[in-house]
Formats: C-alpha cells, structure tokens, sequence
C-alpha cells in the first residue's frame, strides 16, 4: 500500500493529496467509478435504472437485519438480502403481471420502508443516516483490496459474457434463438448489479449510488456512435466526474458523493446540448 | 375471489383491533414524563421509592440527544396523561412549543433554569447535564418542582435528591482529584456534548469537529482538523458511542493522536446509576488519554 501512496504522491504532489484519507478515497473513487461507468451502459440498455434504484433503497434493510442479528459488519446481511430482493424483482417481473416501473416501485417502497421501521424501533436510526449519503474518506486499504477484486470480476465476466449479454438486451427473442439462456444471462445481470451495489452503498450512499450508475452511461450515450465509444465514454465520464468531484469536494467543503454526482450532471446536460446542435 | 377479499379483510381489522387495546385499569398516582435518558436517569434516582409514581421516559433510550427528534403520535398520548413533563431546556427539546400548543395545561419542568449555559455562535448549547456541577444543580430543580407539583410526597422527593447529589458530589471530588494535575488539557470531540464537561474539568476543546453529529465531516474539516492536531500537539480525539466513530478514527490515526470514547451519558441502561457508572468510565478514559 505505501508503495501506491508514494506514487501518488510522486503524481500528484498537491494540497488535496497531503493526508491518506484523501488519497485512500482517491484509489476507491478510481474503482468504483470504471465500475460504475462498465455495468451504467447495460443498465441503462436495458432501462433498469429504477431497479438499481430500488437495490440501494434496500440496502437499509439489509443494515436492519444485520442490526437486529448482531451483526457487526453489515456487508453479509446488506448482500444476503440484496440479492434476495432482486431476484424477487426479477421473478415477480418475469410473471408479467403489472408493468415493470410499477413492480419496481412497489419493491423499491418496501425496502426503504421496512429498512426505516427496522432500524427506528430501537431509536436510533441516526446512527445509520450515514449510509445515506455515504462516506468515502473512512475507506480502509482492505476495502480497496475488496473493489480491486470486484472490478477484476466484473471486466473478466465482461470479456465472457459481453455478446450474450448485449444480443440478450437488443433482443431476447433473437439471442434465444441464437441458444443464449436468456432467462440465465438476466439473473446472472441482476445480480451482478445487486452484488455492486451492495458493496459500494457504504462510500456512494443510499440516496445518490444510483445517478452514479445512470449519469456517466447516459451521457456517454448522447454522445457515443459505436458500442465501444459508448462504453469507453461512459467510463471516462465517470472517471472524471469521480476525480474532480472529490477534489473539489475538498477544496470547498462539501460531500464528496453529492459534488461528485453534480459533475456527472453537468457532464450530462453538455453532452445532451452536443447531441442536439450536431442533430441541427 | 369475495371470500378472498373478506378474509383478507377480516384480518386487516384483527390487526388494526390491537391498537383498541384496554387502557390499564389501574392509573398510578402522579405520572412523571421525561423528555429524553438523562432526564429520565435524574428522575429515577429523584423519585426513587415513592409510593404510587410512575415515569416514563418519552424518547427511547437509544435515542440519545433530540436533534431533529419527530414527536410520535404516542409521545403526545404519553404527556397527555402526564402531571409533570420534565425537560432539559435550553433548546435540546425543540419541540416544545408544539406541545405546548397541543397541551396548554401539561406542567413542564424545566431543570436547566439558572444555569448559565455557554453560546457558541448565537446558539445555546444545551448540553448542560454532562458537566457534573450542572447536573447537581439540574436534579435539585428538578426535585423541588416535583416537590411543588406532589406536595405530598415533597420531602421524600427533596431526601432522594438529597442523596444523589451527594453521590455526584463525591463523584465530582473523586474526577477533579484525578484529573486536575493530568498535563495535557487539549482535546478535540466530536459533536458538541463536551463543552460543560470541558469547562468543569478545565479541559480546552481545541476543536469540535462534525458539530451536526447525522452526517459526517467533510475532507476539508477532517484535513484541517489533522493539521490543527499536528501543530498544536493535541493528544487525544474523543468520540461518543452514540455516534459511528469512523471518521474520528481516521483523523486520529493520521494526526498521529490517540482516538477514545467519551460517553455523555445520553443512552443506556434504565439504571438509577448510569450516569455515575458513565462517568467513572470517563474518568477512566480521561486519565489515560491525558497523562
């Protein structure tokens, strides 16, 4: 780790670099964000932004199971019931019964609320609104350790499943008959998704996990022509929001989560003005 | 598909029916109600073998301090019923003119009153009881309004308080004995609990870091903080319980100071003695992060 540090600080020899909360939430942020900006496309394809919406809102309950079992690291309760919620989304959707924004909806309530009634029966839900907003300048090494690894995960299954995954997205019926498991492919998805989202709630928040995960693919997309230029541009979209959101998060004072995701906005509303004056 | 509907709305209403539940047959004597656990540990000790009182305390005992803090539909029905509300004042209970509004004939009892309370940017910080001279001084209010409001039992209420006080006196000798010769006297805290305490102990808070204690501090304060740290030679950053530690942590291990816990006694245990125990353990903390 101290060899990272001295490199960052060979590399960046500034203010904001001068302590290693600083440059810890730097190497998180330098994670997450190609994380984010890779698995943002898909979502956005497959227009799911309100289900990653809803997987972060449950994530409070997952905290509250884990409060209530005694559990002092809440990541295994938080993950357990992840996963759990999203493939009730996904089997309660595949059913068919109401339209998807509405299924979503009614989960993403469910999980917020019983997340808020779990955790205010003991009466101190404050404790936990932390998670709301998420903190990431109290990011360890090991927990760097443990992004490292997701985001070596999440590339390599990239890699593998990148064309089922894309045909199953344009068109379930035609990568079915090309003998791609589409029912597989999207539980393998949603999953993947929950599994992030649950790893990063304690940094990103509650509250803003999900523009991260939207904004950096939506821009990328006002302004991409090809497969690879939109994942290449959602990515380095989301790496630059992530920098120079934290640095300015330092400079002025405010949440790192919050100014960061200002930035991917703003990186947004740019792209969609290019889009529209090339369109003219 | 009716008869589903019907079940389903029998059951609903079984539900809703355990909120029509008896009221007890039995209403005690006097009923004190407490604002929030310090209140409520004062209490205790005040009205301690009094025959037919009861006390409730209205915020939980994991609430702690009532920044924000939502009246709840049953805190209202809790004070309706209650002969005395007993507050801590000085601004911790921010909702006390609404139920002064809602219940204009409720008895509060304010035990900060004649206390002098240190401002800090216009605001009052009402965190008078984790000073011990304070909190002497809040029981004794509290034991003569109670002792004005139950006349009956008055002397009973005044010999309790009597007795506490001389237990937090004996504490207070014990903590100034241990602690007065200690030689580093800078502290940082989080939140803004301590300043009473500081000023008892003659401690100096260098700096109060997070004063808001639900979101947690920005790069920029906790990198100001370090630095402030470093060039003063502060040795000890306290956190409290109540609150996630984390960032205390961080700061902590890279200004090269010690990271502690300083309870201001604000949850716990329904015990008469928690404040004392919590106290002890401070001393304890104290005379470690200190020497």
């Amino acid at each position: 780790m101290n060899a990272v540090y001295n490199v960052i600080d060979f590399l960046l020899p500034f203010e904001w670099t001068e302590f290693q909360f600083m440059k810890n939430a730097l190497l998180a942020v330098l994670l997450i964000t190609p994380l984010f900006g890779l698995v943002g496309t898909m979502i956005v394809n497959n227009k799911m932004s309100f289900f990653s919406d809803a997987l972060g809102h449950s994530a409070l309950t997952g905290i509250a199971i884990g409060v209530l079992l005694g559990i002092d690291n809440y990541l295994a309760s938080m993950m357990g019931f992840a996963l759990i919620f999203a493939l009730c989304i996904s089997a309660v959707l595949d059913s068919g019964t109401s339209s998807a924004d509405t299924i979503i909806g009614v989960f993403s309530a469910t999980g917020l609320a019983l997340g808020i009634v779990l955790l205010s029966m003991n009466g101190g839900f404050s404790r936990y609104s932390g998670y709301l907003i998420g903190d990431i300048l109290t990011v360890q090494p090991e927990e760097i350790g443990l992004l490292l690894g997701i985001l070596i995960a999440v590339v390599v299954l990239w890699i593998l499943f990148f064309n089922p995954l894309m045909l199953t997205s344009i068109n379930a019926d035609l990568a079915a008959s090309k003998g791609v498991h589409v029912r597989l492919i999207e539980k393998m998805f949603v999953l993947l998704v929950a599994v992030i989202v649950t790893i990063s709630i304690k940094w990103v928040g509650i509250l803003i996990i999900n523009s991260l995960l939207v904004l950096p693919a939506a821009a990328a997309r006002n302004i991409s022509r090809s497969m690879r230029s939109y994942h290449g541009g959602a990515v380095a979209i989301s790496m630059l929001s992530g920098i120079s959101g934290l640095i300015l998060s330092y400079y002025w004072g405010t949440a790192a989560g919050g100014t960061i995701v200002l930035i991917a906005a703003a990186i947004f509303f740019l792209t969609y003005l290019l889009n529209r004056l090339r369109a003219r | 598909m009716k008869k589903w509907f019907a079940a389903a709305m029998a059951v609903f209403f079984l539900l809703t029916a355990s909120g029509c539940a008896v009221r007890d047959s039995d209403p005690p004597r006097f009923r004190i109600v407490t604002s929030f656990y310090p209140m409520y540990i004062m209490a205790l000790n005040i009205a301690n073998g009094i025959d037919g009182v009861q006390i409730d305390n209205m915020a939980g005992q994991q609430a702690g301090c009532l920044h924000d803090y939502q009246l709840q539909s049953k805190d209202m029905k809790n004070l309706e019923s209650a002969d005395v509300f007993v507050i801590n004042g000085a601004g911790m209970e921010s909702f006390l003119e609404e139920v002064a509004a809602q219940l204009p004939d409720l008895e509060v009892l304010d035990s900060s009153e004649g206390i002098e309370l240190i401002s800090e940017g216009g605001d009052e910080n009402p965190h008078v009881w984790v000073s011990i001279t304070d909190c002497i001084q809040q029981v004794e209010n509290i034991a003569e309004g109670l002792a004005q409001a139950d006349p009956d039992h008055a002397l009973e209420y005044l010999e309790n308080a009597q007795e506490y006080e001389a237990k937090l006196s004996v504490l207070r000798g014990k903590m100034h004995e241990e602690l007065d010769d200690l030689p580093n006297r800078d502290i940082v805290t989080f939140h803004e609990a301590f300043p009473y305490f500081a000023q008892e102990f003659n401690l100096r808070i260098v700096q109060v870091v997070n004063r808001e204690p639900d979101s947690q501090p920005s790069a920029k304060e906790m990198a100001d903080t370090i630095r402030l740290i470093r060039e003063t030679g502060v040795k000890a950053v306290f956190a409290e319980p109540q609150y996630p530690e984390s960032a205390a942590n961080v700061i902590a291990e890279e200004s090269g100071a010690s990271f502690y816990f300083l309870d201001p006694a604000v949850t716990g245990e329904n015990d008469p003695d928690a404040y004392l125990d919590a106290m002890e353990k401070n001393l304890e903390t104290l005379k470690e992060a200190l020497s």
